[in-house]
Parts: C-alpha cells; structure tokens; sequence
C-alpha cells in the first residue's frame, strides 16, 4: 500500500514538478511562431527525458550513488571538475531564469516590478531549503505544481483537430524561418533534458531510500510521470499555437503569453497563467538549488541531504546557499529573464555531452549497475544523445545569435 | 570586333556578375531584415490590441493591463532601436514608413496604458481603431 501511494504520488509529483521557465517559455514560443509543427520536439525530448530519469534512478537504487558520486568514483576527480563546473554554471543561469520566472508571476498579480520580488523569493527558497525535508519539498511543491494543469484543460477546450496534432508528431521542415524553426526545436530539447534533472532524479532515489527491489516503481514513476509532465508542455504549445498564432503574437515577454488563457478561462485567465508560471518556476529554483548542493557535495565526498539535520551537513548548505546567491545576484541585475532562459538552454546542450557521456559508461559497468546495465536500446538512446547533442553543441551558439 | 577591344569586355563581366551578386545579396539582407522589423511591430500591434481587448470584456484587471501595455511599449522602443540601428533601413522608404508606423504605436500605448488608468473604456476603444500596425488579423 505504501509502494502504491508512493508510486502515485511519484507520478503526480513529477506531472506538478515538469513545467517550468524553460518549458513554458520554448512552447509558447514555438506554438506562436510555428503552429504545431514543433511537437514533435516536445515528444522526443520528453521520451529522452523519461529513459535518462528511468537509467539515473536505476543508477542510483542499485548503486547507492548518486551520478555525480559515481562519476567522481569512476573517472577521478580531476575528470569530475569539467563536468561538475559546466553543471553549476547552467545551474546558476538556470536559476536566475527561474527566479526571475517567479518574479515575473508575482508582477502579473500585482504589477509592482519584478526585480522586487527577486531577493523575497530567493530567501523563501533558502528557507524551503533549510526548513523541509525532501519528501516536503518534492510532494508539496509538486502537488501545488498541478495548477499547470491547466495548460492541459485550455489545450482541450480549444478542441484542437486531432489529425493536425497526429501530423505535428513527425519531424517536417518549416515553410518559413529555418534558422529560428531550429533554435526552437534545440531550446526545447535544453528545457526538457535539463543536466540538472539527472543528478536531482538519483539523489531523490536514495534520499527516499529506494532499493533494488522497486526498480519497477522507479521505472513507472519516471516513464509515467515525465510522459504526462510532456503533455503539459504540449498542451502550452497547443493553447499558444491556437489563441496567439492565428493573431501574429510571437512571445517576447510572459506578459504576451498570460493572453492565451484569456479565451478559455477568462476572469482567472491571469491569475490562472501567473500561479501556473510561479509555482512552475519556484519549485524548479528549489530543485536547481538543492541539486547544486548535491552536486558540489557528492563530488567532492562532504556529507549531503535535504534530510540530514543541517548541523551535520553544513559545507552541503554553504554550497547551495553560495549558488543561490550567484543565481539571485544574477537576475538582480536585471537580464530579461526570458532572454536569460533561451541563453540558459543554449548552453544546456553544449554541456549536455559532457553529462551523458560518462552516463554512457557508468550505465554499463557491472560494478554499479550489476545485471541491471543497459540494453540496446537504452544504449541507442544515449549514444544518440550524446552524438546529437555533441552536433547541437557545434551549432548553438550561432543559432543562438541568428535564431534567438 | 578585334580581340584587344573585347578583352576588356570580357575582364569586365566577372567583376559586374560579383558586383551584381553582391549588391542583390545585400538587397535580399535588407528585405529580410525589414520583413523581420515588419513582423515585430504587427505582432506588438496585435499585442496591444488583444490586451485592451481583454481589457473592455472584463476579462484582465486595470494592473495587469497597465504592466502588459508598458513592457509592450519597452518592447516597442527596443524594436525601434534597432530599426534606428542601421541608416541603410531608414534610408529605405519602406523602412522609413515603418519608423513612422512604429513612433505612433509607441505613442498610441502610452495613451491606451493612460486611459487604462483613468478607466476610461471609450477612449480605451477609440484608440483601439487608431493602432497603425497589426497583423493580417488585425486588417479590415
């Protein structure tokens, strides 16, 4: 029974947990400037996403590490600072985004400037950091995260034509502005397969200490969970692409992507956009918070844990405390967050080779994973990653300039 | 025609087909780039419109409004800059039409955000019908 409620509440967590600055930012985007055409992304990120979870927590229940433990006890620590370093540096970008993300909710509520409320949610994180455990911070805020449904319920009450959504799920070229088409399409893979989610999804695994026995609620938590979580995603490219395309909206601003809710909820179309953006983005600046910790800490062997009393894992404190306050003096002095985001996820799959690679060979090495290594396919689907995001690291950077 | 009076013809060719070349590439730059500005403007345009429209049918607050229409007008003044930046696109005459287009815009928000303010929903739909550049949604 206790599995069962765990299994369900992992689901549902994971639903409330997916939608955050990144993803709500590239979907609307995408939807406004290219209709349906790019679900297609959404759905191979999110099936890229499910697999690395799925592997990352199988990782983890069976080796009692996390990756960044194994990596370090793998390849060295020399080895572990490139990837270590480049992880915290999207971190704290990604943090910034997501801080100012939240700020810009509460601005749409109240209409005082978001650099205002920068520094008060930046200290209500710390505090949900040094107040709650995992579970707390895991269930309640994924819990709360549900409000995103509704980017699913406006999706369905726009009644969009199901073949058209059928056709949109295999890759087509567009019929106008390629370079920008794929800027899109590389962003939403950044904002789904976040580095950051890897190392947060095993060091969950061993924090609600999950064993080897219930690899298979590991494996339907991830699978289910991030599938659904990539239906939200879809259902904010589908409302964009049916409300702000046929108008010409392209979004420059959330302010211009809240109007999408406005012929399906009306009233609470705001309010509705606002606590689905904030309560997305805070919940992912608690979770890029925390795995900063973790990931500083298990690299570097100190004691670590949103569980231990936090006397007994003090440098695990200071280390997410120092990152907080880097990503927070960021989005104080004030990019626009939504320009900092798509730079966020640019550089998320420059780094990405760098994360999946030793993945690759932690996932199949018996001294961790035992029998459960890799099959072929699970092998495929890195190895893709890793080629893929290798090429994507190559051109980025300029469609970056010409695309963003 | 003796070969010493066409040989200069010939020399000529290849640096007036680059020539030609390059100024149609520079042409075709131009164009991109005004289609590029076009498209901001009409989307700020329709922006502007959805918002005040939202607005008049109850369904988005005087605050809200007011915050979308000035981050609408700062994104307005970031496009105009941009169009400034390059003389050869104000030279243009579609490009110095849309300078123009987009400075009564710029003002336009700033009257809408201020009748927003006084509540005053006439003028709010007065000024509605003044918006210089929409999208194809927007045209009659």
């Amino acid at each position: 029974m206790t599995v069962l409620v765990d299994l369900i509440l992992g689901v549902v967590t994971s639903i409330g947990g997916f939608v955050e600055v990144g993803s709500i930012s590239t979907a609307a985007q995408a939807g406004s400037e290219f209709g349906f055409q790019l679900l297609w992304a959404i759905a191979a990120a999110t099936i890229m996403v499910a697999m690395l979870a799925e592997m990352s927590g199988r990782l983890a229940a069976v080796s009692r590490r996390s990756i960044a433990a194994a990596v370090r006890e793998r390849f060295g620590i020399h080895f572990q600072y490139i990837p270590l370093g480049a992880e915290l540096l999207i971190d704290v970008l990604l943090l910034a985004a997501e801080v100012g993300g939240a700020a810009i909710a509460v601005k749409l509520l109240t209409g005082i400037g978001f650099q205002w409320w920068i520094l008060p949610i930046g200290l209500l994180v710390w505090l949900v950091l040094w107040c709650c455990g995992f579970s707390l911070i895991e269930y309640g805020l994924g819990l709360l995260g549900l409000v995103t449904l509704s980017f699913v319920v406006s999706a369905w009450w726009l009644k969009p034509d199901v073949s058209d959504l059928a056709r949109a799920l295999v890759p087509t070229l567009p019929q106008h502005d390629h370079v920008r088409y794929a800027f899109l399409a590389v962003s939403i893979l950044g904002a789904t397969v976040s580095p950051y989610l890897l190392n947060f999804y095993s060091s969950g695994t061993i924090e609600e200490q999950m064993t080897e026995k219930e690899l298979w609620v590991n494996r339907v938590t991830a699978y289910m969970g991030m599938c659904f979580g990539g239906v939200v995603s879809m259902g904010v490219l589908v409302t964009s692409a049916m409300v702000l395309g046929p108008r010409h909206i392209t979004v420059d601003s959330y302010e211009q992507a809240a109007l999408m809710f406005v012929p399906v909820f009306h009233q609470w179309a705001v309010v509705l956009f606002a606590l689905s953006l904030g309560i997305g983005c805070f919940g992912a600046a608690v979770e890029v918070t925390l795995n900063a910790g973790y990931a500083f800490s298990q690299a570097l062997g100190w004691p670590w844990g949103a569980n231990k009393p936090r006397r007994d894992a003090t440098r695990f404190v200071a280390a997410f405390t120092l990152v907080l306050a880097l990503g927070v003096a960021i989005a104080v002095v004030g990019f626009d967050p939504l320009r900092l985001t798509m730079i966020a996820l640019a550089l998320t799959v420059v780094i990405m080779p760098l994360v999946v690679l030793p993945f690759l060979v932690l996932m199949n090495d018996p001294t961790y994973v035992r029998r459960h290594t890799n099959g072929p396919i699970g092998n495929g689907l890195l190895a893709v990653i890793t080629v893929l995001a290798a090429l994507l690291a190559i051109v980025v950077i300029p469609l970056e300039v010409m695309g963003g | 025609m003796s070969p010493a009076v066409s040989r200069p013809c010939w020399r000529l060719s290849p640096v007036l087909v680059v020539a030609l070349a390059l100024t149609s590439a520079a042409c075709a730059r131009q164009d991109a780039r005004l289609e590029q500005h076009k498209d901001k403007f009409e989307s700020l345009g329709e922006t502007t419109a959805a918002i005040c429209e939202a607005w008049l049918g109850g369904d988005v607050s005087g605050t809200y409004t007011r915050t979308a229409l000035e981050q609408t007008f700062m994104l307005v003044e970031q496009e105009r800059s941009a169009l400034a930046a390059s003389p050869d696109t104000l030279l243009d005459p579609r490009g110095a039409a849309l300078s123009q287009a987009s400075e009564r815009l710029s003002r336009l928000i700033a009257s809408l955000a201020h009748q927003v303010q006084g509540a005053n929903a006439a003028a709010v739909r007065q000024l509605l019908t003044d918006i210089p550049i929409r999208g194809s949604a927007g045209q009659p």
